[in-house]
């Protein structure tokens, strides 16, 4: 576990070393900003509601297409093209040490990220505005379900990081996988019967949805974990694949 | 105890397909024995010690590394190794102190241990004014120290270097090569290169692999007398001793003649004829090339006799390599 430790926080450590981290961060919080205050219905202040749902309409969205591809995309790829892949795995530590080092180091980022935008809810209800009474519950919930999606999206990404030599392969295939997972939930009502219960079991998007109103869907906490477990059992693999090549 | 296998190798093998990249392949190396792994580029160098690091498996054989099998107990093989890949990959956004507590926390040393291994290979690689520095910033030479500084943090019995002098300038290369005898004292070096020179400098036994296999395996003046050819270089004036001129071909003719040579190879000479004359190692051709040149009244520039350098032992070891890349590229 130490090993893991170890590959986790050198990782994490290049992220912040990098322009990574402070891209990821930085251009989140102005995106979430301006999808916040100024876009759709007029933002924020028309609503006059009391509530921060709108973060949970952006999130999802932001985390599929942007921020969990660019997080995860140098983990393998470029390890591998740099040839630092060999080094590290060479030294007496498993291919399983090496996939949840990253992966961890990957949901650090996030989770820093989720921190971040944390500020929002506390800046308008708790400190220094108080512009009503915030009902904590669906924020929590809404977070509990960002870092749920955040956890499976970050494991495809990975899977992809593992079969990719570059990291802009990697990036696409991510951001094209976890958008396509995403909206696939808006297509269902064209569909009937089985293949509208096959898309809305995988849509990230149904089931992300309850969790933006206050509710813990247990099936999708087995749902998205799951995704998570078995991209990351993919990334393993593939990374386990070069012995044999 | 000298006589310690640290490394045993027993027919590995590695199939890409129908290609072989490593091909029944068997040795031993000896605790404090510093190998020179050599062979032409593709010979299979790379692949067999990315075998016995435990990155790629063996399609077929088995291989021990202190005793740890390479399929059985990998952990117990990377434990007892330190492993400088070619051309040093290296985290370049981490600085050198860094990336050796990295490797030390990968390698499980404790706070103690580490800081004094880290002094210890800080002087020996000569990284005392780049500690703080990143790797990204380092010449070659000096990343190529930092990887070799990694390598030896654990203080391990079996050193695995491949290709380590390769991206160095002639001064760092004899530098490493310096540090190498250093390190080699107490541990088992294998180190794999296409330049001769660095074997004969820094290693007593070579093992020469070709299209993936062992073509030869031996302390340096064993491989060397294997060949069993000695080269005695002539050279004779274009002008007799009479003042009269002589034709290249005449004396190529005439040394050919000369009973106990086996070849007559021209060498490149201006206003005299130089030539190789090759003969089997138990004869001295020079008494009767002197003769000859006096009975032919040539005027005698040269005459040398030298033991068939290493250079031509490994190019006659390896052609078939160097035949097979032509025929692929003209095909």
């Amino acid at each position: 576990m130490s090993k893991v430790l170890t590959i986790a926080k050198r990782e994490l450590r290049s992220y912040f070393d990098s322009l990574v981290a402070y891209v990821v961060v930085g251009g989140s919080m102005l995106g979430l900003g301006v999808w916040f205050f100024l876009l759709q219905q007029g933002g924020f202040w028309q609503i006059d509601r009391a509530s921060v749902a709108r973060m949970f309409e952006f999130l999802p969205w932001s985390l599929s297409a942007m921020v969990l591809p660019l997080v995860t995309m140098r983990a393998l790829a470029e390890e591998k093209r740099t040839g630092t892949l060999e080094l590290l795995i060479t030294m007496p530590v498993t291919d399983v040490d090496v996939i949840l080092g990253k992966y961890l180091a990957a949901m650090g980022l996030v989770l820093v990220l989720l921190a971040a935008t944390l500020l929002y809810p506390i800046a308008l209800f708790v400190f220094p505005w108080h512009l009503g009474a915030l009902d904590w519950g669906p924020v929590f919930s809404g977070y509990f379900g960002t870092f749920l999606l955040s956890a499976a999206g970050v494991g495809v990404g990975l899977a992809f990081s593992a079969v990719s030599e570059s990291q802009i392969v990697a990036f696409f295939f991510t951001a094209l996988t976890l958008i396509l997972l995403h909206v696939i939930g808006g297509v269902v009502e064209f569909f009937k019967g089985p293949v509208a219960d096959v898309i809305s079991f995988i849509s990230f998007q149904t089931r992300f949805a309850p969790f933006a109103r206050g509710l813990i869907d247990l099936r999708a906490v087995v749902y998205f974990a799951s995704v998570a477990t078995f991209a990351l059992l993919f990334a393993f693999r593939s990374l386990e694949s070069r012995k044999w090549k | 105890m000298s006589s310690d296998v640290m490394i045993q190798t027993q027919d590995l093998s590695k199939s890409y397909g129908d290609f072989k990249a490593v091909d029944r392949i068997s040795f031993e190396v000896r605790r404090g024995e510093i190998v020179g792994f050599l062979g032409p580029n593709g010979a299979g160098k790379s692949t067999t010690m990315r075998i016995l690091t435990c990155y790629l498996a063996a399609t077929g054989g088995t291989a021990k590394v202190n005793g740890f099998d390479i399929f059985e107990d990998t952990l117990g093989v990377r434990r007892s190794l330190g492993y400088l890949p070619q051309r040093a990959p290296l985290y370049l956004d981490m600085s050198v102190l860094e990336y050796l507590r990295f490797a030390a926390e990968l390698r499980e040393l404790d706070e103690a241990t580490f800081k004094k291994r880290a002094r210890n290979v800080v002087e020996i690689c000569g990284l005392a004014q780049v500690l703080g520095k990143p790797i990204g910033e380092l010449s070659h030479g000096y990343r190529q120290r930092v990887g070799l500084a990694q390598a030896l943090i654990h203080d391990p019995p079996i050193l695995i270097l491949d290709e380590p002098t390769s991206d160095l300038d002639p001064n760092e290369k004899a530098e490493f090569l310096e540090y190498l005898k250093r390190i080699g004292q107490e541990r088992t070096v294998m180190l794999s290169t296409h330049n001769l020179n660095e074997v004969e400098t820094a290693c007593a036994r070579a093992i020469i692999v070709s299209r993936g296999r062992v073509v030869a395996d031996g302390a340096l003046a064993d491989i060397r007398a294997k060949s069993g050819a000695v080269r005695t270089t002539v050279t004779v004036g274009a002008q007799s001793l009479a003042g009269g001129s002589v034709s290249e071909a005449e004396v190529k003719a005439a040394l050919a003649g000369v009973s106990g040579a086996t070849a007559v190879n021209a060498l490149p000479a201006e206003g005299s004829f130089r030539f190789d004359v090759t003969s089997a190692q138990d004869v001295d051709l020079r008494a009767d090339l002197f003769r000859l040149a006096v009975a032919k009244g040539w005027l005698l520039l040269e005459l040398a006799r030298e033991a068939q350098a290493l250079e031509d032992v490994f190019r006659d070891l390896t052609l078939g390599d160097e035949r097979r890349n032509r025929e692929l590229s003209a095909a």
